[in-house]
């Protein structure tokens, strides 16, 4: 039992209560200094009223839109070349790997410079012809569009690796199969390796649908919710709602909100995972 | 698996052999759009002042003198400091507290422990940023911001950690701890001279991502540091981003903070590759 404490303190204290606290406090107009007074429903209905809210929802879900197809799309790929090819197969993972080292920040720093008006891609843009792209105060589009191609370099890595993985536990007696039978790349990808990767699949789905629905960091460092709110995601009204506005019972709403969100992806997650798995 | 391709008269080998060039390609050109910003910091960090230097040209000459002055930058050296204690003392902590309740989940019986163990791994599906408000009123009303300790206590809570670890020790066999208890080794003992030296793969790969996570970690940090001392050196670097700093201290900045997470890469790669493919491991 003594091995146990240390957790069930730190849980109990650092994360249960939380939790509770968290659940509780959105029904209440809260401050600081710990003085609260009980709203009932009322910052959930001031929250959907809200057009603020309703903005940064939209924000969020145009960014998982564009951020997601887009790492799916680049990690499937790279796990795919890294399962074809032999020679410097190690070399090349590690460097495809080594955005994932660094923070959203670095990233965000990084990719300001090159976004930048005088930076090296309008450089090569208007080497080419095209003129000067406002990757980051142009219109919506753009901007999450920007803001989603940060976060693909920073994190496509780790999903690299979660497919290769699932590649290399593919049996190779049904590819040499498809092989003689007369399939061809595409469609042995289409027919075979694509049905098979299909857990490996969702896990990486819902995984980054999650992770784009926190979006915060870079918008943080690279356009401060700009340029007119065209980027100002769920957690960043979050963040202003309390930070800035110390109106944390409203924002614990905010807070609220997100859970339900990413509880849904998990238990549908859980649901499909534990049908296939026998873990 | 993929070199035994060529099967004889299907294909001819030219065609087959320039076919095996394409991946390799393909994957030069991923490599650049990994590689080429991390390159950027690095020569935009080592370009002497007011040379020349990309985004329009290449400097002729290098030097540390960037990197050198951005330790001079008002609390620099002190959020350097604070993310190595925030990281590196999480991690110990984490992983003692974390292997702890793991081995008594699994070997031991007590009431409630089922119940323990759903309640931890529950926590997995609540968003850090759900609780983020109520922990931050903890913490402020036990005066812990601005604090290391303040900083370091909730992010302690790490259900991935205990989860991990279980999984782990659940499929060590039993005969070895019966042996343990055959040879009179009491808890602690068993613990500590079996179970320990035995899950140090998963203590590893748990080791480098922890730090990863506590050392790139943001939206934390920077509600619990509000000061300027009291800061991390992510949270830093995002304020010099917002301050007229040069891109040369800005990069330099950046690149110290990239350089142990490089430093700790290399050095243990293949815990990380084994620590994403076994169990899924995401911050």
């Amino acid at each position: 039992m003594l091995f146990v404490l240390p957790t069930l303190v730190i849980f109990g204290v650092f994360k249960f209560l939380p939790i509770a606290g968290a659940g509780a406090m959105s029904f209440t107009r809260y401050s600081l200094n710990g003085d609260f007074s009980w709203l009932g429903t009322d910052n959930y209905s001031r929250l959907f009223d809200d057009e603020h809210f309703w903005q940064s929802l939209g924000v969020t879900v145009s960014y998982v839109l564009l951020f997601v197809p887009l790492i799916i799309v680049v990690s499937l790929v790279g796990a795919l070349l890294l399962n074809k090819v032999v020679r410097f197969s190690g070399t090349f993972r590690a460097v495809l790997f080594l955005p994932y080292l660094s923070s959203f920040v670095m990233a965000g720093i990084v990719w300001s410079w090159i976004f930048a008006s005088d930076g090296p891609l309008n450089a090569a843009l208007g080497g080419l012809g095209l003129g000067t792209v406002p990757f980051l105060s142009g219109d919506q589009l753009l901007v999450l569009a920007s803001l989603a191609l940060v976060a693909v370099w920073k994190g496509f890595g780790y999903s690299m690796l979660v497919f290769l993985a699932g590649l290399k536990a593919q049996p190779a007696e049904v590819h040499e199969a498809a092989r003689l039978d007369g399939a061809g790349t595409w469609q042995a990808f289409r027919y075979v390796t694509l049905p098979l990767l299909k857990p490996v699949l969702f896990f990486v789905l819902v995984i980054e649908t999650i992770t784009g629905f926190q979006v915060f960091d870079t918008v943080y460092v690279m356009t401060g919710g700009g340029p007119n709110l065209a980027s100002h995601s769920l957690i960043y009204f979050l963040y202003d709602e309390a930070f800035k506005f110390l109106d944390f019972g409203y924002a614990s709403a905010v807070g609220m909100v997100l859970f339900a969100i990413v509880l849904v992806l998990s238990l549908v997650q859980r649901r499909l995972v534990e049908g296939k798995e026998s873990k | 698996m993929t070199t035994t391709t060529a099967t004889p008269g299907v294909r001819s080998p030219r065609r087959t052999r320039r076919r095996g060039w394409l991946p390799t390609v393909a994957l030069l050109v991923i490599s650049l759009f990994t590689v080429a910003p991390l390159l950027a910091v690095l020569v935009l960090a080592l370009s002497p002042e007011n040379a020349p230097t990309l985004p329009h040209a290449i400097p002729d000459s290098l030097t540390l003198d960037n990197i050198t002055s951005i330790f001079a930058v008002g609390e620099f050296p002190l959020w350097l400091f604070n993310s190595f204690v925030y990281s590196a003392v999480s991690v110990v902590i984490i992983l003692l507290t974390a292997s702890m309740a793991a081995y008594a989940l699994v070997r031991k019986r007590f009431p409630g422990r089922n119940a323990l163990l759903w309640a931890i791994v529950a926590t997995l599906m609540v968003p850090m940023q759900a609780t983020l408000i109520p922990t931050f009123i903890l913490v402020a009303r036990i005066h812990g911001t601005n604090t290391l300790w303040g900083l370091i206590m909730p992010t302690l809570a790490n259900a991935q950690a205990v989860f991990l670890i279980r999984q782990f020790i659940r499929d060590l066999p039993d005969e070895l701890f019966d042996a343990a208890r055959i040879d009179g080794a009491g808890e602690w003992r068993t613990f500590a001279r079996i179970v320990l030296p035995l899950i140090r793969p998963v203590l590893a790969t748990l080791a480098i991502f922890v730090f990863l996570w506590h050392w790139n970690d943001l939206l934390w940090p920077m509600i619990v540091g509000q000061t300027d001392h009291a800061r991390t050196l992510t949270v830093g670097l995002a304020t010099l981003h917002t301050e007229t700093v040069s891109t040369a201290g800005i990069m330099s900045a950046a690149f110290v903070s990239f350089l142990p997470c490089l430093v700790i890469f290399i050095v243990l790669q293949r815990h990380i590759v084994a620590g994403i493919t076994s169990s899924g491991v995401k911050g």
